[in-house]
């Protein structure tokens, strides 16, 4: 389970963001005291930081550059501080991204499985089964005999096998689809779906795509 | 100052001089004093007052010309205390620090508005960002409930906020932003992804072209410019839009092009003049005449031009004008 610093000094917010971590399957740990965060960056062990600009005390700038001193766990800027320069100094301090408050938690998601897999896939092919994922030349390798998959049909594919049996929904499909401006609308998803399932059942993966009534799909 | 004007604004003085001379030449005559006399007298006093008025002529013209000169040529006119130099005759000595003193008083007064515009504007700031955590809050709150009945409204709530806060920036004068190569694409998308839900629940159709380009400009600002075009065709049914990069050498052009009810030719050239709302404000949907106010104010801040078109029933186009200029371009 994918460990996930929050440093949030809005309790409510920490508290519900702590909550949408642990229902998407994250371990979160929420930092409450405010006077060594510093310390208490260095000394967890986490897979990512969601760090906040203003807090008490402190700038959540200038503890990412402390921060990228010592370690390049992967951090993303959360802030309702929406300018242009807050976003370029983060990033030149060595954030992955920066993400403006509010927050649609579907886009909080995908912006977080990204950086995640940005740092954790360094060169290793996914394998679906026994078929090798290919993102490079967008297709599904089984046994020497290759099934190309369209652009979309890809990105659907992707989202569903990074999280493998567990279900993901049309909304979250529909939401990555348009972050990789593929502006498809519900009838387009519906046709690629089922595309994608006809390429698997090629493959020798017949039902590998479940639905399941009004949640969304699990990939099996 | 001519010449004329002068002589009459000085004419109760020369008329004071010649009833004087008049009386002193009854006297003069009374006394029997030897006609030749008067008028040697009389020819030297004329050609003294003569040349005593010449010099206060000259003196004043030279001071008051080089006023009129200056202030003509000033595009800021409150700067004229700057550029003269203190006369050396009284009315001038007085006037002079007459004006530099209202100068004084009205920079004072300027930079005092100036000190409360900063300070309102810094807490609309803050206050749009404490007031960004709460709406956060319960936007997270929904989602972890799983109730997605709210949504659309939270948003609305979040797009009114940023209205504030970029009128707010539109308005002052302070240099927030920075000009930076902007992709085109990323931005665009960004937008559609934060209104993808409402723009679906609408049918509306998203279409691109060539936006592979990199512009100079602030990415913020921009995207808020950008949701403000799509808010608008979405408020004005429309169910297509187009949007287009074009590269030319020196510039860059970003169409978008709905096809919504368009604009009436006679209101296209006022949609950019603030609280302006027009046919459309009136007979459809509720119009603050606000958004492309604020667009435009935008724009010209961050130095692009923005242009209108429209058929009424047919489209509406509103391009953004990009310039391309190397010194821009700080690696």
């Amino acid at each position: 389970m994918k460990r996930i610093m929050i440093i949030e000094d809005e309790t409510s917010l920490r508290d519900e963001l702590s909550l949408l971590l642990k229902n998407a399957g994250y371990e979160p740990i929420a930092v409450t005291d405010y006077n060594n965060v510093s310390e208490q960056m260095k000394a967890a062990n986490v897979d990512l930081i969601l760090l906040d600009i203003n807090l008490p005390n402190v700038n959540g700038e200038t503890l990412l550059q402390e921060y990228r001193r010592s370690s390049d766990t992967p951090v993303i800027m959360l802030t309702s501080r929406n300018t242009e320069i807050d976003e370029v100094l983060s990033m030149s301090y060595g954030a992955d991204d920066f993400v403006t408050k509010p927050y649609n938690p579907t886009i909080l998601f995908l912006r977080i499985s990204a950086v995640l897999k940005r740092s954790a896939s360094k060169g290793t092919a996914q394998m679906y089964h026994d078929a090798e994922v290919s993102t490079v030349k967008g297709s599904l390798i089984k046994n020497g005999t290759e099934q190309i998959l369209t652009k979309n049909e890809m990105i659907i594919f992707q989202l569903l096998l990074d999280r493998i049996g567990e279900i993901v929904t049309r909304d979250e499909l529909m939401t990555a689809l348009w972050d990789n401006d593929e502006f498809v609308n519900d009838n387009a998803l519906s046709v690629n779906i089922s595309r994608l399932r006809g390429k698997l059942v090629e493959l020798g993966y017949p039902d590998a795509i479940e639905t399941r009534k009004k949640q969304g799909y699990v990939l099996k | 100052m001519k010449l004329t004007e002068f002589i009459r604004d000085r004419l109760i003085a020369y008329l004071i001089y010649t009833t004087i001379w008049a009386l002193v030449l009854v006297f003069l005559f009374a006394f029997h004093v030897p006609v030749e006399a008067i008028i040697i007298a009389s020819v030297l006093i004329m050609l003294g007052v003569i040349a005593a008025e010449m010099w206060a002529f000259l003196r004043k013209r030279r001071f008051y010309e080089k006023l009129m000169s200056d202030l003509s040529q000033l595009d800021k006119k409150y700067l004229l205390s700057e550029m003269l130099d203190e006369p050396e005759f009284l009315d001038g000595r007085i006037l002079h620090n007459a004006i530099c003193e209202a100068d004084k008083s009205m920079c004072e007064h300027i930079a005092e508005y100036r000190r409360e515009n900063k300070n309102f504007r810094e807490y609309i700031e803050l206050w749009v960002h404490e007031i960004k955590l709460p709406v956060a809050g319960l936007q997270l709150m929904c989602h972890n409930d799983g109730n997605t009945r709210y949504n659309e409204q939270l948003r609305r709530i979040d797009d009114y906020i940023e209205n504030v806060l970029y009128y707010a920036r539109s308005e002052s004068a302070e240099k927030d932003y920075i000009i930076k190569p902007v992709s085109l694409k990323r931005v665009f998308s960004e937008v559609a992804v934060r209104n993808r839900e409402e723009l679906q629940a609408h049918g509306m159709n998203l279409k691109t072209s060539e936006l592979d380009t990199d512009v100079m400009t602030d990415g913020k600002w921009l995207s808020f410019i950008i949701g403000q075009l799509m808010s608008n065709s979405l408020k004005y049914d429309a169910t297509e839009i187009i949007v287009k990069g074009e590269d030319f050498p020196d510039r860059t052009v970003l169409h978008f092009r709905d096809n919504g009810i368009g604009i009436p030719e006679s209101d296209l050239p006022f949609i950019f003049d603030k609280t302006f709302t027009g046919e459309n404000g009136r007979t459809h949907k509720k119009s603050t005449g606000m958004g492309l106010y604020i667009v435009k104010k935008l724009c010209d801040r961050l130095g692009h031009t923005v242009e209108a078109s429209s058929v009424q029933g047919e489209f509406t186009e509103i391009s953004i004008i990009f310039g391309k200029n190397e010194l821009y371009k700080i690696e």
